[in-house]
């Protein structure tokens, strides 16, 4: 099992640096860029913007800097656009934010998923499970972006129970909307991942065992088919954190909550790239970590597999 | 003596027919497999109706996409509602543009994005793979590390940063999707050919001194093509979402060109107002073909993977 994390960790580590270098030379190739206005500067005022910004050094040496000040000082530069704030100002503003929903976010479609799909399993072909099937199948094709204008149209405009937007220190009220809104669809494919899997676990021999030996329903469902029927759901775990964070740069723009999706979408439209590199690089990293926990968690549940 | 007896000609007949019984091919099965199943093929023909309607509906356009009904467009809210009339039948947006022509113009776009997008996929994911696990060895660990760093970066986020480097534009869109989604689908190929390459028949073909590339068009890819099948058809519904997501950020398609992620996005800021057609057209349109292709996408994975019930 160590071997196996050293392995892994040696595998992640390299990504990491790869995205830092392959997105850092794809904001470099990229023409015009933050200084670039209709207005052309004048060449001298240019000229020292960019030697203000290190922009005047040779590219390698460019990405050098950046990478050892990101190894070494956890430091992403200043930003190009917003003056006197580093990315790292930035980041430190927003993502606790954005960590907090999309944690709930990320609970909430795991908890309510796996509990729908187990239900639904449970009575299989009963009115409990076409609900769920149905529940889980219109969920999926509510993407967060869909989600959002609904929740507001019913809850702030026509009923007027809860706020538009904002996020204020992340009372309960600001929070329900966006985590609703990012949660349901990967809830939905959460329910049928998991209704299908203990569908297939409930009809195995070792379940059937179970029955012949006289152990309750609730004996088999929670002692027996639980760990196998969460296997798959594990490693579906990944993909939807990923999603989760995408998903939370809309959730920012349309709500409000001021995390770090706001500041991505809106240094990608005034191509401020350094805050484009540090946000791209912060979730690449944190996309590695934890497809590298989901794997670790699969290994812990599923004891047939050897590394 | 021998009279002439109905049933003895029948059963010489049966007996004389010497027509080979055709047997039903795995493809044939998996036809007869999802017609059976009601909801795919209900959602079959949901779906041909829209794109029927997105081919038809242009011609009952009173309104171009582009032109903006000048008389209304001061009083949107009581004189731009969905209406038979004045040739609106899905009302004005914000700007006084025909939505009907509007909506009919993004479905078309979403259809192509999906369409396009999962073509791409099934391209480069499949030769990827395909050289990947057929040749194996030190290319094989080389390619599937490549996708293994890029599944391990939010894809999206890579979306928005292509977008944005290369400018945004319907080929950039279309090779930016592409870039991005063919990941998954190299890597069950790949799976796929690894087995398939130890199998007998691979085994007989080499045996009969058949060339590495007739191998792979003539014996691999063809017995790739349920599973490249299913996955595409479950891709095109992602590739819808992935650009309407782009859009509603507003970084994807450009005006006067239009999405239905965009007419969402406008929908979704105006319906403050009570212009509520503004968001329902567009969002009808979306559910239902994400719907309908969930539907086809099961349907097809019953029908082409036997194991999988």
């Amino acid at each position: 099992m160590l071997t196996y994390v050293i392995r892994r960790l040696l595998v992640a580590i390299p990504t990491i640096c790869l995205l830092v270098v392959a997105s850092f030379l794809m904001m470099h190739v990229a023409p015009g860029g933050p200084f670039t206005s209709e207005r052309p500067l004048p060449p001298e005022v240019l000229a020292n913007i960019n030697a203000q910004y290190g922009l005047d050094q040779p590219l390698w040496k460019q990405l050098w800097d950046y990478f050892y000040n990101i190894v070494v000082h956890f430091d992403f530069g200043p930003s190009f656009v917003q003056k006197d704030r580093s990315v790292n100002d930035i980041i430190a503003q927003g993502f606790p934010i954005s960590l907090t929903y999309g944690a709930l976010s990320f609970l909430a479609a795991t908890a309510v998923g796996v509990g729908l799909g187990i239900a639904a399993a449970i009575r299989h072909n009963s009115w409990v499970d076409y609900l769920a099937v149905s529940l889980g199948i219109a969920a999926q094709a509510l993407p967060n972006f869909i989600m959002g204008p609904i929740l507001i149209l019913t809850f702030t405009l026509w009923l007027g129970l809860l706020p538009g937007g904002g996020w204020n220190g992340g009372q309960w009220q600001y929070l329900i909307m966006p985590v609703i809104a990012l949660s349901t669809s990967y809830m939905g494919s959460i329910a049928r991942i998991t209704r299908s899997s203990m569908l297939e676990v409930l009809n195995s021999n070792f379940i059937r065992t179970a029955r012949a030996k006289g152990l309750s329903n609730s004996a088999i469902v929670w002692r027996h088919a639980m760990k196998p029927t969460l296997l798959p759901v594990i490693s579906y775990l990944g993909p939807v954190f990923v999603y989760v964070l995408t998903g939370s740069v809309f959730v920012d723009l349309y709500f409000s909550t001021g995390g770090l999706g706001q500041s991505y979408v809106s240094s990608a439209l005034t191509r401020d790239y350094a805050v484009l590199l540090g946000v791209t690089i912060l979730y690449g990293a944190l996309t590695v970590i934890v497809n590298l926990l989901t794997d670790l968690a699969y290994a812990w549940f599923d004891p047939k597999i050897r590394y | 003596m021998f009279g002439k007896s109905e049933k003895a000609a029948e059963l010489a007949a049966d007996i004389t027919d010497f027509k080979a019984v055709r047997g039903r091919s795995l493809l044939r099965d998996a036809m007869a497999r999802f017609v059976r199943n009601k909801a795919a093929m209900a959602s079959v023909v949901v779906l041909a109706l829209i794109v029927a309607f997105v081919i038809i509906g242009p011609h009952f356009a009173v309104w171009d996409n582009e032109e903006i009904d000048w008389a209304r467009m001061g009083d949107i809210l009581a004189q731009g509602a969905p209406s038979i009339e004045t040739g609106h039948f899905f009302g004005l947006d914000e700007l006084g543009r025909d939505l009907y022509a509007r909506t009919i113009q993004a479905t078309q776009t979403s259809l192509l994005v999906g369409l396009i997008g999962a073509a791409m996929a099934l391209l480069v994911g499949t030769a990827w793979g395909v050289i990947a696990g057929f040749y194996g060895g030190r290319l094989d660990s080389i390619m599937m590390r490549i996708v293994d760093i890029l599944l391990a970066i939010p894809l999206t986020l890579i979306l928005i940063l292509i977008l944005v480097v290369a400018g945004r534009n319907f080929v950039t869109l279309f090779i930016a999707l592409g870039a991005v989604s063919w990941l998954t689908m190299a890597r069950i190929v790949r799976g796929q050919t690894l087995t398939l390459k130890t199998r007998e028949f691979i085994e007989a073909a080499r045996a009969g001194g058949v060339s590495e590339s007739a191998i792979i068009f003539r014996h691999i890819l063809p017995n790739l093509i349920g599973v490249v099948i299913v996955y595409a058809s479950l891709l095109v519904p992602e590739m819808i979402l992935a650009e309407s997501f782009i859009s509603f950020l507003g970084l994807g398609i450009s005006e006067p060109m239009t999405s239905l992620g965009r007419l969402i996005a406008e929908g979704a800021g105006t319906m403050g107002y009570g212009t509520l057609w503004q968001l329902l057209f567009p969002l009808f349109f979306y559910v239902t073909i994400i719907i309908t292709m969930f539907f086809i996408g099961d349907g097809l994975r019953d029908a082409l993977d036997p194991k999988d019930r």
